[in-house]
């Protein structure tokens, strides 16, 4: 971990609350009650009957089941806030003008577990029910608050009607993908009607895991004694599986005009996949005939969040790793903004790069993958 | 600064019985905000900033303490420092009160303020910049 000094910005640069700031992973807070009134029946019932129910950090049962973050070890006293969350419009905007950020892209909280649901009806319902409720309460270009909305795994063709319901909603501006606990990973064949639907839209499609512990991969992390080690790895390993899925499924070459983003997971497994599948590509192209190019070709235009940014000793090997994916018009700013784990801008502000890299990380990388002006407005409706 | 500059300025910041045994609140003094803590009786100021990422550390809500585990236990964890450990609210970094080291990493230590019971009253000693040497003359 490196050290700050009291004024983290070099000589001459803008500070940053004057620099634009694209926040690429930010989350609202969603609950049974909140949710209730947008969703259809037989589900509201549901949700009534648990909008009273005790909450954990992500994780009430029946609507954000399965646990981690530390349930399973001991727990001591700390002061650390392991549970901040934003309940509405106002908070959020305060809060994220104490962190510099101009523009937020909104994910859920507790929906982040979404795949793990076993009833297909019931989940596309609270996909939808959460759609409308943001969209109601949430999403504002003036106050720079823009939507994703979610992509249920259970049904694609429902997900895919959804997509095209919000696709010329000004204040959507993507299509997030949950993946802790999914099964089978993004790029199976049968999500198909979502990359149709996401790329007939013009909306990027956004990959955000979490950590839980459940039995699908890399999710089967009852390995660790620790929340370390299962924080750790499930939500880089979930990142990386999902994309060499759709890399190695042929997503990236079915789908050409498809922008594509991983959120919360660094950048530091970037140039570790990059020359792990190029190596592999050598021995065995004849598993993914339709790649016209090594797969860092494809990989290189994914963009990635920075959050959790790592923080090494020399913030100049952050610097040499986005050089080593080319990832300098690709990697975005994010905060996770209230999560615990969440980065303040200054931190990414002491990687050393160019004025213009800077201006990219920061903000002009998110405006070409939404395609959105600096006022958050959309440029494709 | 002058010759004769004095090397500190004290600065009261309330009535000892504002700080009870147990208690730490954060002080404003001149523009910068330092944590009190009072740990046993003894007093103890922190800087209320985080050098990770400059998050309020002295604004956690307990002072508690902290597991440690050696290869002198055994690598078992020991519950250690009880009532003497901050942690940022941030974060979670970990800070030992009394001596400032940061637990997670060893080169990382906070500052400390004296602080002092003058006439029933607390005060905290900030001690002024160590002078530069001016450059030698030709």
């Amino acid at each position: 971990m490196a050290l700050i000094t009291e004024e983290p910005q070099q000589a001459g640069r803008e500070p940053l609350p004057e620099l634009l700031i694209v926040d690429t992973d930010v989350h609202v807070h969603e609950s049974p009650g909140a949710l209730e009134p947008y969703c259809d029946m037989p589900w509201r019932v549901a949700l009534d009957n648990i909008r009273d129910a005790r909450e954990w950090y992500l994780d009430i049962p029946a609507f954000s089941p399965g646990v981690s973050d530390g349930s399973y070890q001991a727990k001591f006293p700390t002061a650390h806030e392991g549970a901040r969350m934003v309940w509405d419009q106002d908070q959020m905007r305060a809060e994220l003008d104490e962190i510099h950020t101009d523009l937020a892209v909104l994910f859920p909280d507790h929906l982040l577990k979404l795949p793990v649901l076993t009833q297909t009806d019931y989940a596309s319902a609270l996909a939808r029910a959460y759609n409308a409720w943001l969209v109601d309460q949430w999403t504002s270009v003036e106050k720079g608050l823009l939507g994703t909305i979610i992509a249920c795994p259970h049904d694609p063709q429902d997900a895919a009607r959804e997509i095209e319901k919000y696709a010329k909603h000004p204040e959507i501006v993507g299509v997030y993908l949950p993946c802790a606990g999914l099964d089978p990973l993004w790029g199976d064949r049968k999500y198909d009607p979502i990359w149709e639907a996401a790329e007939a839209a013009d909306l990027a499609v956004l990959l955000h895991s979490v950590t839980v512990t459940h039995p699908v991969f890399p999710f089967n992390n009852h390995g660790f004694d620790t929340e370390l080690g299962r924080h750790a790895c499930s939500h880089t390993f979930s990142i990386m599986a999902n994309i060499v899925h759709m890399i190695t499924t042929g997503v990236v070459v079915r789908y050409p005009k498809l922008r594509i983003a991983v959120t919360e997971a660094g950048v530091s497994w970037m140039p570790f996949l990059v020359n792990r599948l190029d190596k592999e590509y050598l021995e065995r192209r004849r598993d993914v005939p339709f790649l016209e190019e090594r797969p860092s070709h494809y990989l290189k235009q994914f963009y990635v969040a920075t959050q959790p940014i790592e923080e090494p000793e020399d913030l100049t090997d952050v610097a040499k790793m986005i050089d080593l994916y080319d990832g300098w018009d690709t990697t975005m700013f994010a905060s996770d903004w209230p999560h615990h784990d969440f980065d303040h801008p200054m931190k990414v502000d002491q990687i050393p790069m160019t004025d213009e890299q800077r201006r990219n990380i920061f903000g002009d990388n998110a405006l070409r993958l939404l395609k959105i002006d600096a006022q958050g407005r959309r440029l494709n409706l | 600064m002058s010759d004769d500059a004095p090397s500190h300025t004290d600065h009261v910041v309330g009535a000892l019985e504002d700080f009870p045994e147990g208690s730490h609140r954060v002080v404003e003094i001149a523009g910068r905000q330092v944590g009190i803590f009072n740990i046993g009786g003894e007093l103890h100021g922190l800087p209320n900033v985080c050098p990770h990422q400059t998050g309020p550390v002295c604004e956690g809500k307990i002072v508690t303490g902290s597991l440690r585990s050696t290869k002198e236990s055994g690598w078992r964890a020991e519950w250690v420092h009880d009532g003497e450990v901050i942690v940022c609210p941030w974060h979670g970094l970990e800070y030992h009160v009394p001596t400032g080291q940061c637990m997670a990493f060893p080169h990382i230590r906070l500052r400390r303020y004296d602080v002092l019971v003058e006439d029933g009253e607390v005060v905290v000693r900030i001690k002024a910049p160590k002078r530069r040497r001016s450059p030698a003359r030709a």
